[in-house]
């Protein structure tokens, strides 16, 4: 069969679907299934049993705190996140990725939390959601632990999660006053896959005051580039100086080469990228 | 359906000629409400479903298949081996090339080898698609690796290993294209442009529906029933009858929707011989329907060639001589209607140049890499690139401006018929006009404005390119014999049948296999026009039915020619039956024939419209009631009428590489403006025009969709498409997630102009005009190279994503060998 024969079961709840979970071995969380489904095609992952969690409410809900931070559920679509005036409200940098991830039919199936859980290093959404200094909650039979986003992506396809465990929801504290937020992809191509990408998130009073710069696609995870952070913390927001920052990545990334990009290319291009979000995330700010 | 209704409206509309309107497409009720009848919606009583188990390995003796695993599944009807079909078939299939390449072994499975990833080793058959996927899994192939090489000159200039032991060498075919006097020329002329290397990348069209066939070994009557989206299918015919020991007769190939072709399409037969086999083996019919990993693994994919050591010889005003260089052809692994690519590229030998003297070493190599075969430009587009090239790094280099260059050099409007020094005529054209149409259309002047404003420091550059380019049309076969003078090919041609039916339908039948070229459309403009009725009425039976169709040994669509040869056809059919319908309508109206005309379906007295007869009672005179008739008159006429248009070729000398190679020549002058961005290499298509000019357009339309069409795939492959592959030959982009083809995202508007030079070689005035010569490549490549500036690096790729773009940025900035030369006599002004 295209896909191998596979059991499948859509629980009531959370608690429903943890319990399964944790207690087949071959068992898999089913989100909107626009990666999952391509591995199965592929034979390249083996489950025996697909937790259905798509439609669980627990798992859909966007709330948007009084302190401006925004909970997004792991089963929210890149279309609702694009539409949800919560998200427009203080974080249009997510609606805006969200917006044009591949095209509208796996806009309206695909989830920020399979986005994330799949751990693809070409996804749209964990540079950001680090960037963002976003906080991953996740549940188990046992209970609730939080995770920074920075953490919870550990390698290809692999993140924090233990087995029976479940990312329930992502929450992005708010984008400070005067900050802002950037996100910049070199892309083959209009839009299509992706050779590099930053995303990057300051706050600046008068001069930088808080700093994060993340680079994607120039290792297996997202990753902060602390050098490049540790420079622009403290010193006037110009082009120049974010030049000079940027010019800090160097050998201590070592992405790969393949058919989109050479490694050195990507290097190169990491600077430009990295030092294009922060700009565009100061500029952000500055309209505020 | 609403085309059905607009036709009913459409049928009181008197118009002066239908051909030469954008008459909507007849096609089109069909193909946008998803009523088309493509490859994968048919199916046989009792058909088993095929997979093909083919090799990770790029170059590997096979030790052992053994297939007991699968056949073990449920489900599984058969399974088919190289081995086996081997001992089933006769001979290997046929070989165009001569000498060492005629030695060539190609069966319809790998046998002992396996040359390319992707090669098949053996083809399994199932109650489902599924089972027959699970079951070639099963399949268990030892191989043993083997050196792999991957590219053609290294394959034909080093010591390399060798594909096919039976051959010898890896050079499939080698010879040398040599007119006027080129050394003589280098030695006089007042500057030398001396340019090592230039490649052109491979890459192919993709198109939407991948191969397919459903085919059936016919126990009882011997007949292979061959249901397929192949578009040339007497060819396949050709090149696998003999391998299976069938005669012509016994094939029934026959094709109804195609999901695109261009040229891609030609050439599947070993699929459709090892599905034969397999139904033989069976005793039921096989379908496959290709996978796209597959089809990009093991399809086709279009010729890669590098030109080596090229030298210019240009004068001081900056009159082009020639060109001189070597070429060197991979087209992968086995020969796969190649080596024709070889004499092909000789149709446009100069291009849009009146330059005399030529030489073109030409070498037709093998590699571990998929077969190619035609793919839209059909190794004319290599030839066509590689000139403008030539054109754009001699003005680069010795400082001319790339439009006065051109125009100079240029086949002027007073030199048509215009005969190249290997004796092809270019019937006609306006090249200066339709330059000067497409930089006024680009307002290229407020563009040369804007980039010199745009100064340092910007971070971004404009680039204007120009890229003249032929589409030669309406191939002459002979020239098959330049590569292989024992072939019997000479000529071309297309059958067509019109008849009056029954109730005194009009009905057009031809042998081709349309692929969104809207050959209903146009062939029912041009019997319209004959019959003086509305295409409305005018039904046209597409697709290619061996055992319905008039065919001829050409029959099919490719090589830019169905305006010429199909429509050719039409017409002569068509006229034809026009006469017997006058001459019944003469004897039911007693009236002279020459006193009679035809109007809405009628035969009718001129002047008297009250004497006339409708199709239906001519039909009826015919058909039914036809005691009626004098003997000598239904002894005559059937109102069946086929015609086989001929185009007016001579057999090329061979020796000399001399003849009217292609009957017609469109010319295609694109021009474009970028922005590239200094920091990344991204390169943004800020105006698009294209100058098209066919001659006389059937179908102004159509015209356009074919421009946007051709633009489209030459952006995707100077930009973004590529098969490339690594040392151990590994294929880098095997589906799209890897391969860009280019959306409409990434295209930009196109802006187009026409001018209307009609062929005078042609019944209609018309040019083939579908593949657009590579154009959209060639002036992509300009716009680079005129962004990059002077003493700016060489474009000397025709594939420049972003990276290589950066680099060429970069490599601007020092002085490291760019790999030109200008080497100037005293005298000539530098």
């Amino acid at each position: 069969m295209l896909l191998k024969s596979v059991n499948y079961v859509r629980p009531e709840s959370v608690t429903e679907a943890l319990d399964i979970l944790s207690s087949n071995e071959g068992a898999a969380p089913l989100a909107g299934g626009q990666s999952l489904t391509n591995v199965l095609k592929h034979r390249v992952a083996s489950v025996d049993l697909l937790v259905d969690i798509s439609a669980l409410s627990e798992l859909r809900a966007i709330t948007r705190a009084g302190d401006g931070s925004l909970e997004v559920g792991a089963c929210v679509t890149y279309d609702e996140i694009d539409h949800s005036p919560d998200v427009r409200a203080g974080h249009v940098i997510l609606a805006r990725e969200a917006s044009h991830i591949e095209d509208q039919q796996i806009r309206n199936r695909g989830t920020i939390g399979g986005n994330c859980c799949l751990s693809d290093p070409t996804n749209n959404l964990p540079p950001l959601l680090v960037a963002l200094d976003a906080t991953m909650n996740i549940r188990a039979v046992g209970g609730t632990r939080h995770v920074a986003a920075e953490d919870f992506f550990k390698g290809y396809f692999l993140t924090a999660l233990e087995p029976g465990e479940l990312l329930v929801s992502i929450t992005i504290p708010p984008i400070p006053v005067g900050g802002g937020a950037g996100y910049v992809s070199l892309s083959v191509a209009t839009d299509s896959k992706t050779i590099v990408r930053a995303a990057a998130r300051v706050r600046v009073d008068g001069v930088i005051e808080e700093v994060r710069v993340v680079l994607a696609r120039v290792a297996s995870v997202p990753i902060r580039h602390h050098a490049m952070e540790e420079a622009l913390r403290g010193v006037a927001p110009t082009a120049e100086l974010v030049r000079a920052a940027a010019e800090l990545i160097g050998s201590d990334v070592e992405p790969i080469s393949d058919g989109h990009g050479s490694s050195e290319y990507r290097r190169e291009m990491a600077r430009v990228v990295a030092r294009r979000a922060v700009l565009a995330a100061i500029e952000e700010g500055g309209r505020k | 359906m609403s085309a059905t209704s607009r036709s009913k409206a459409a049928t009181r509309e008197r118009v002066e000629s239908w051909t030469g309107k954008s008459v909507p497409r007849k096609e089109d009720g069909r193909l946008v409400q998803g009523e088309g009848s493509f490859i994968d919606d048919l199916g046989m009583h009792g058909q088993g479903y095929a997979w093909f188990v083919r090799s990770p390995y790029a170059h590997a003796r096979i030790v052992s298949v053994d297939p007991s695993a699968a056949l073990a599944l449920e489900g599984v009807y058969a399974v088919l081996t190289g081995e086996e079909a081997r001992e089933m078939c006769v001979v290997p299939f046929f070989q165009i090339a001569p000498g060492d390449g005629a030695r060539i072994e190609e069966w319809p499975l790998a046998v002992d080898k396996v040359r390319y990833q992707g090669d098949a080793v053996a083809v399994v058959l199932a109650d489902s698609r599924d089972t027959a996927r699970d079951a070639a899994e099963l399949v268990e192939v030892e191989y043993e690796p083997l050196a792999v090489v991957v590219d053609g000159v290294e394959a034909v200039e080093h010591a390399a290993p060798v594909l096919h032991e039976k051959a010898g060498t890896n050079v499939a075919w080698h010879g040398v294209y040599d007119y006027g006097d080129i050394d003589f020329a280098l030695e006089h002329a007042d500057h030398v442009i001396k340019i090592d290397r230039l490649h052109f990348h491979r890459f192919s069209s993709t198109p939407l529906e991948c191969n397919g066939a459903v085919v059936d070994w016919d126990k009882g009557s011997g007949v292979i029933d061959v249901k397929s989206n192949i578009q040339m299918p007497m060819f396949a015919a050709m090149v696998i009858g003999p391998s299976l020991g069938v005669a012509m007769n016994k094939f029934s190939f026959s094709s109804r929707d195609i999901g695109g072709a261009f040229g891609n399409k030609i050439a599947f037969y070993p699929q459709i011989a090892a599905l034969a086999l397999l139904s033989k083996k069976a005793g039921r019919p096989a379908k496959w329907t290709e996978y796209r990993t597959e089809h990009m693994l093991s399809s086709t994919h279009g010729n890669e060639r590098t030109f080596l050591d090229i030298e210019v010889p240009v004068m001081a005003d900056g009159t082009i001589l020639g060109v001189k260089a070597r070429a060197v052809d991979d087209v992968g692994a086995y020969l796969h209607y190649e080596p024709l690519g070889a004499v092909i590229w000789s149709q446009v030998l100069t291009g849009c140049y009146k330059f005399k003297n030529v030489k073109i070493d030409f070498t037709t190599a093998l590699t571990n890499k998929c077969p190619v075969a035609p793919n839209r430009g059909y190794s004319r587009m290599q030839q066509l690139w590689m000139l403008e090239r030539v054109i754009d790094i001699v003005a680069h280099e010795l400082d001319f401006d790339p439009v006065a260059l051109r125009k100079l050099n240029f086949v002027q409007p007073e030199d048509y018929p215009y005969q190249t020094p290997n004796g092809c005529v270019y019937d006609s054209g306006n090249l200066p006009l339709s330059l000067d149409m497409a930089l006024e259309l680009a307002d290229v002047d407020t563009w040369r404005r804007r980039q010199s404003e745009m100064g340092t420091g910007t971070g971004k550059r404009i680039g204007i390119g120009i890229g003249s380019t032929l589409d030669s049309g309406t191939n002459n076969f002979g020239q098959a014999r330049i590569v292989n003078p024992d072939l019997p090919f000479s000529g071309n041609g297309e059958a067509a049948f019109a008849k009056l039916d029954l109730y005194g339908e009009v009905n057009i039948n031809l042998g081709t296999t349309p692929q969104g070229q809207s050959h209903e459309t146009t062939s029912a403009q041009v019997a319209a026009d004959i019959l003086n009725m509305s295409p409305n009425d005018v039904t046209v039976t597409i697709g290619f039915d061996q055992s319905h169709n008039s065919f001829v040994g050409f029959s099919g669509t490719y090589a830019s020619q169905f305006a010429v040869t199909g429509l050719g056809a039409v017409m002569g059919a068509t006229a034809k039956l026009r006469d017997e319908i006058l001459e019944v309508g003469a004897f039911a109206l007693g009236a002279p024939k020459d006193d009679l005309e035809l109007r809405d379906g009628a035969c009718l007295v001129k002047g008297d419209p009250s004497r006339s007869i409708p199709f239906i009672g001519i039909a009826n005179l015919i058909y039914t009631n036809n005691a009626v008739l004098p003997s000598e008159l239904s002894s005559k006429i059937d109102l069946n009428c086929r015609y086989v248009y001929v185009p007016p070729f001579e057999v090329p000398d061979v020796e000399r590489k001399m003849g009217n190679l292609t009957l017609t020549y469109a010319s295609q002058i694109h021009v474009c403006v970028v922005e590239v961005d200094e920091e990344t290499g991204v390169v943004e298509i800020l105006s698009y025009v294209a100058v098209d000019d066919c001659g006389k357009r059937i179908n102004p339309q159509i015209v356009e969709g074919q421009v946007h069409g051709a633009v489209g795939l030459g952006i995707g492959a100077a930009l973004y498409e590529a098969f490339e592959y690594d040392e151990d030959g590994q294929l880098q982009e095997p589906s799209f997630y890897e391969y860009h083809a280019g959306t409409a995202m990434d295209i930009p508007d196109i802006r187009t102009g026409n001018i209307e030079s009609p062929s005078p070689f042609t019944p209609n005035g018309a040019k083939g005009m579908g593949e657009g010569g590579g154009a959209a490549v060639h002036t992509i490549c300009s716009a680079l190279q005129d962004a990059l500036g002077k003493d700016g690096a060489v474009v000397f790729d025709s594939h420049n994503p972003w990276e290589r773009v950066y680099q060429l940025l970069q490599s601007s900035q020092g002085d490291e060998p760019r790999g030109v030369r200008v080497i100037s006599r005293e005298g000539g002004a530098a």
